[in-house]
């Protein structure tokens, strides 16, 4: 067991989120960057869908009440192990009663704590991600606060320590085209992909907000519902585009601009407020290169990782 | 030629039928067609999600070796789908309607009390499709007698269970919620149960009706 002594920002339990559900207005919730999860699973040689700790900006502790192995991956928020530095894409031994603490950093947004053998907190409807809208899932259907105790198996013996290289970050995110073509107009989407934009402020695990100085994208058009997903970039009127991301609805009305590669999804989950941001439409082939560049990745880590655990 | 939907490629693994263009003035045969269309899809087993909107179908394979099949296929399908093929279920919504905008609804259309929850509970309402948030059904059949501006000022919490006008349409909220519409009722019946197997009770393309109540444990008025 893990318990919270301090939580941060939004320190939530999170795997691969909900799939099959989306036509009953149920989001997908899960880690905002899928492959940082998957990574600090596979240091450990867990399932890649064992649920994971998703730490927003640090600032919180965790005491550990029994002997276990863990792996940080994302953000550099100064970890430190009973106050010996412990750093993001390696495995540590953990004694009981030791106190991991997390400072903060200066760039990144989210860090991924995984355990051996997983977060074992209840599943529900197929997965054990926390949706802070919905109020279900993780630990009492919201984000961990102080006090809470994380279940999780005690591992006591031996590991060899492993690594794993960080992904590159990205500031040009790919998209696929827009749907909406016709009502948005050429001129619009070209400035769309033209425009820098700043992450607003105002952007959480729904969707994450563009801001630019310019009003050229303010339009009065409105849609019937259409079903929309993490990654569909929506147009309000008011001209600020909106990213969505995991706990974004099912459903919307707004025009979309496109929606983000399944490759570069991932970055939006260390932007922070008022890091930039630009865009460029890709072809298919194009994303499923990108797709297949990082699938590549993930699978040369798992054989040196093999290499490395099974000799 | 017969109209045709737009198909849209929006990523390598998803697909947008949009038929919102279709007939705006009946929009509830379309919508039947995407309900008929939603189902053959599923028996496929080629789908993760199947998602309706108004209108339009969002589809996301499970593997995009599929999409260039799929784009192929579904303005042939749309043509060839009979609405007739899907039926949905019907549920009955005990509601006492003692809202407290009840009163409010009433007096806007001139109205008693006893005349709006006649109007509403006559109606068989068809579940459009859902979201918003879990459990929520966007339904179709609201009497025009009864459309009523939002609120000025949502409230900052709608319990569960409120079942609700906003402009057009009337819906049940699943859990609470902030929201605008003018609540006049309110049912027991769950309509979103996360710890469920199936979480849902209502279903895209099911119908409903409310069946008013008296209040629990009442025994006059």
């Amino acid at each position: 067991m893990i318990k919270v002594l301090k939580s941060g920002v939004q320190l939530t339990i999170q795997d691969f989120g909900r799939v099959g559900l989306r036509h009953l207005g149920v989001s997908k919730a899960g880690s905002l960057d899928p492959y940082a999860q998957t990574i600090a699973n596979r240091l450990l040689n867990n399932n890649d869908n064992e649920a994971v700790l998703e730490i927003t900006l640090g600032l919180c502790d965790l005491l550990f009440n029994c002997d276990t192995v863990i792996s940080l991956y994302g953000a550099d928020f100064k970890a430190t192990l009973d106050g010996k530095p412990i750093y993001p894409g390696w495995t540590y031994a953990i004694k009981n009663k030791q106190i991991l603490s997390f400072a903060t950093g200066r760039a990144g947004l989210r860090a991924y704590l995984a355990v051996k053998g997983g977060i074992k907190s209840t599943e529900l409807m197929g997965s054990r991600s926390t949706d802070l809208n919905a109020c279900f899932g993780g630990l009492h259907g919201r984000a961990l606060a102080m006090g809470d105790e994380i279940p999780i198996t005690p591992y006591q013996q031996e590991f060899i320590k492993v690594g794993a290289m960080s992904l590159p970050q990205r500031k040009l995110i790919r998209l696929h085209p827009s749907p909406h073509v016709h009502l948005l107009g050429e001129l619009l989407l070209n400035t769309f992909a033209s425009t820098v934009f700043k992450i607003s402020t105002n952007s959480n695990r729904m969707g994450v907000r563009l801001e630019n100085n310019k009003n050229s994208l303010v339009h009065s058009h409105s849609l019937p519902s259409l079903g929309v997903s993490p990654g569909s970039i929506q147009l309000p009127p008011n001209g600020v585009p909106i990213v969505l991301l995991n706990d974004g609805q099912t459903t919307g009305g707004y025009p979309l601009l496109g929606t983000v590669i399944e490759a570069d999804l991932h970055q939006f989950a260390q932007f922070r407020p008022l890091d930039t941001v630009e865009f460029e439409y890709v072809t298919f082939e194009q994303a499923a290169k990108a797709k297949q560049k990082i699938d590549g990745h993930l699978h040369q880590l798992s054989i040196a990782l093999k290499n490395n655990l099974y000799k | 030629m017969k109209p045709t939907p737009h198909i849209y490629a929006l990523t390598n693994s998803s697909l947008l039928l949009d038929a919102s263009h279709l007939d705006a003035k009946d929009r509830l045969s379309i919508q039947k067609k995407i309900w008929a269309l939603t189902s053959h899809c599923k028996s496929t087993d080629e789908f993760n999600d199947l998602v309706p909107g108004m209108n339009s179908l969002t589809l996301y394979l499970k593997s995009d070796k599929h999409l260039n099949k799929w784009v192929q296929a579904l303005p042939t399908l749309w043509n060839d789908i009979k609405s007739s093929t899907f039926k949905g279920q019907h549920h009955l919504i005990k509601t006492t309607y003692k809202g407290e905008d009840i009163n409010y609804v009433a007096n806007y259309h001139n109205l008693s009390a006893d005349e709006v929850i006649s109007i509403h509970s006559k109606t068989k309402y068809h579940v459009l499709f859902l979201g918003f948030q879990p459990g929520f059904a966007y339904l179709h059949g609201l009497d025009q007698k009864l459309h009523t501006p939002r609120r000025d000022e949502p409230r900052i919490q709608v319990p569960k269970g409120s079942v609700a006008i906003g402009a057009a349409q009337t819906g049940i909220y699943p859990a609470d919620t902030p929201g605008g519409w003018h609540i006049i009722g309110h049912t027991d019946i769950s309509l979103f149960d996360a710890s469920q197997k199936q979480p849902c009770l209502i279903q895209p393309g099911d119908t409903l009706e409310f069946v008013p109540i008296a209040v629990a444990g009442a025994t006059h008025d």
